[in-house]
């Protein structure tokens, strides 16, 4: 049985001075125990679409099922299959976190003794035994995420949905949170998480599908995303906007992205030189060029035409980079 | 997994979770209480002294010697003002997310939304029994005997269940736990246009007329009849109506606020 399976749902928000539609046509299907990321810029659906499947937004149009239980007609049944930590779930901040575990704990029909016992396994599981009787308010950003997640494992749920859940943590606590979201998927749990980061997606998700505009743009593994592509990236830079301009209309495969040039081909290493060579001749001054396997933002970019918001630098540049200096 | 807790577990549960809270901020309280007791320190140090002993066997004897007894209800009224934290704790679980992480789990949303309106009841019993407290220190003692201090805690219960669906109404109205804070104007004129200082049967003019629509005046006054008269049953039954009443549509207009305000959109 699917995990999830979300067929064509739609959300449109009306007021009286207009009509927004958030989600336009999204479709996917996650099989259990498998990490499902939903990349995309911000306002781009992606949050609409899970506080749809939380049960926490009605559904326009569509249907979506989980654990082939009915989304908009089952929604306390739903609830009870799933954990939710989402952008702008809160957290009690004047309570401390053990307290705020006992209290969902009971709230999920655990006795007294037995919500005792589960807050200790669930504090040691996010790292926060000794944090625990500590106010909330006095914790990082960091340790709130980590309690925000716990707080949605208190039932051991089947599937658990993450809005966006490293969204302003420093790299460190950012990797943490990934260790534990790697161990949950291990130890059997579904996870449908929404981020804005490439490379998050890339190392957490199984697979991924793209949303933009409400409309999901491309979905599959990382690498049959890149793979999609077809080649190399090959990118350059420029010293002048003057050149950059001339230089796209030479190269007429070419995609501008921000104040770069990217071409994709096959072997692109090998490219190169016919390229610069091509430019050179125009009289156009090259400033970097480099070629690299395509990542995630490149795959956005194909599909979208625009470069996802937030996109750290891809980390798996080659070792092919040349540099001409101006005036040579 | 299933939850499996009736619709009372889970409002006792969520209701301890703001009692915690209530307890983490007990300077909270002290605005309120202040206020109150400075009321009755003040007005029976500034009336007391035409009204209370001194005024006996005259037309002004209306506190029947202790105008700490006549005067303690206005500031019992005042404690529970104290009820309007509800609408401040609910919008504050609104505004935090809160609220949203209880609804997205299998527990009922009346559970959400009635335990910040017990913890305004909380806050009134505690206010208003503080109050008592500070008075009976100064001198109050019920016509009726000690029980009158606890039938005017019912009738300050009552009126302060009022001010919290009030406060919960207009705090989810304004969308904001600063609107729930700023409707508590409506205390001072509630308060006012009534017989505060002299029985009603004193007043003149347009205030006659607007204590007589003012239900805060039937609340007064049944809290005078206990505490300076006795068991004064018609004006007894008109201050309970009145603050029934007042509770009644006001926690009647939250619940139809916070249900449409918490529809899935």
């Amino acid at each position: 049985m699917l995990a999830v399976d979300v067929k064509n749902i739609k959300k449109t928000f009306t007021s009286k001075q207009d009509t927004v539609e958030a989600v336009k046509d999204v479709s996917f299907q996650v099989e259990q125990g498998e990490i499902f990321g939903l990349l995309g810029p911000n306002g781009a659906g992606k949050s609409t679409t899970i506080l749809m499947l939380t049960t926490l937004l009605s559904i326009t149009d569509g249907k979506a099922s989980i654990l082939g239980i009915d989304v908009e007609t089952q929604d306390k049944e739903v609830r009870e299959k799933i954990g939710v930590a989402l952008q702008d779930t809160g957290i009690d901040k004047i309570l401390t976190g053990r307290e705020l575990f006992v209290t969902t704990c009971r709230l999920w029909g655990y006795s007294k003794a037995d919500s005792e016992k589960r807050t200790e396994e669930l504090l040691e599981l996010v790292g926060l035994t000794e944090a625990g009787d500590r106010r909330v308010k006095t914790y990082s950003g960091g340790m709130k995420r980590r309690l925000d997640l716990g707080l949605s494992l208190v039932h051991s749920p089947e599937i658990l949905f993450l809005d966006e859940p490293t969204t302003g943590l420093d790299p460190g606590s950012r990797r943490v949170l990934w260790e534990e979201i790697k161990r949950l998927r291990d130890s059997g749990v579904t996870i449908i998480l929404t981020t804005q980061y490439l490379e998050e997606a890339d190392e957490l998700a199984d697979r991924i599908a793209i949303i933009d505009e409400g409309l999901v743009v491309a979905e599959g593994t990382s690498d049959e995303l890149k793979a999609s592509i077809g080649g190399d990236v090959i990118t350059l830079s420029f010293y002048s906007d003057e050149d950059l301009e001339k230089a796209k209309n030479i190269l007429t495969d070419a995609v501008q992205s921000k104040d770069e040039l990217r071409i994709t081909v096959a072997d692109g290493a090998s490219k190169i030189p016919e390229y610069i060579n091509k430019l050179i001749s125009e009289g156009i001054e090259v400033s970097t060029v480099s070629a690299s396997k395509p990542t995630l933002d490149d795959v956005f970019l194909e599909v979208t035409g625009n470069r996802l918001e937030g996109t750290e630098k891809p980390a798996e540049e080659e070792p092919t980079t040349t540099r001409k200096r101006r005036g040579r | 997994m299933q939850t499996n807790r009736s619709f009372a577990v889970q409002l006792q549960i969520l209701t301890k979770r703001l009692v915690l809270r209530f307890m983490r901020r007990p300077l909270a309280e002290l605005p309120n209480i202040f206020i109150s007791a400075f009321f009755l320190f003040v007005y029976d140090g500034a009336l007391g002294g035409v009204f209370g002993g001194s005024a006996q066997g005259t037309p002004l004897d209306f506190a029947n010697g202790n105008f700490v007894n006549f005067i303690l209800p206005v500031s019992i009224v005042s404690a529970s003002l104290s009820g309007g934290a509800s609408g401040i704790y609910l919008v504050e679980d609104i505004e935090s997310g809160v609220f949203k992480r209880y609804q997205s789990m299998p527990i009922s949303k009346w559970a959400i939304i009635l335990s910040p309106m017990l913890i305004g009841a909380l806050r009134v019993l505690v206010q208003a029994g503080l109050i008592m407290v500070i008075g009976k220190f100064i001198g109050a003692d019920p016509a009726v005997g000690t029980v009158g201090f606890f039938v005017v805690l019912s009738i300050a219960f009552l009126w302060g269940m009022g001010f919290a669906g009030y406060s919960v109404a207009a705090g989810v109205r304004s969308g904001s736990s600063q609107g729930a804070q700023a409707a508590s104007f409506l205390f001072f004129p509630a308060l006012f246009l009534a017989p505060t200082f002299v029985p009603r049967e004193a007043l003149r003019g347009w205030l006659a007329t607007a204590s007589a629509y003012n239900p805060t005046t039937y609340v007064i006054e049944a809290m005078r009849a206990i505490m300076v008269e006795g068991w004064v049953m018609d004006v007894l039954l008109k201050g309970y109506i009145a603050a029934g009443m007042f509770a009644f549509v006001t926690l009647s207009f939250a619940v139809i606020s916070v249900g449409k305000a918490t529809e899935k959109a």
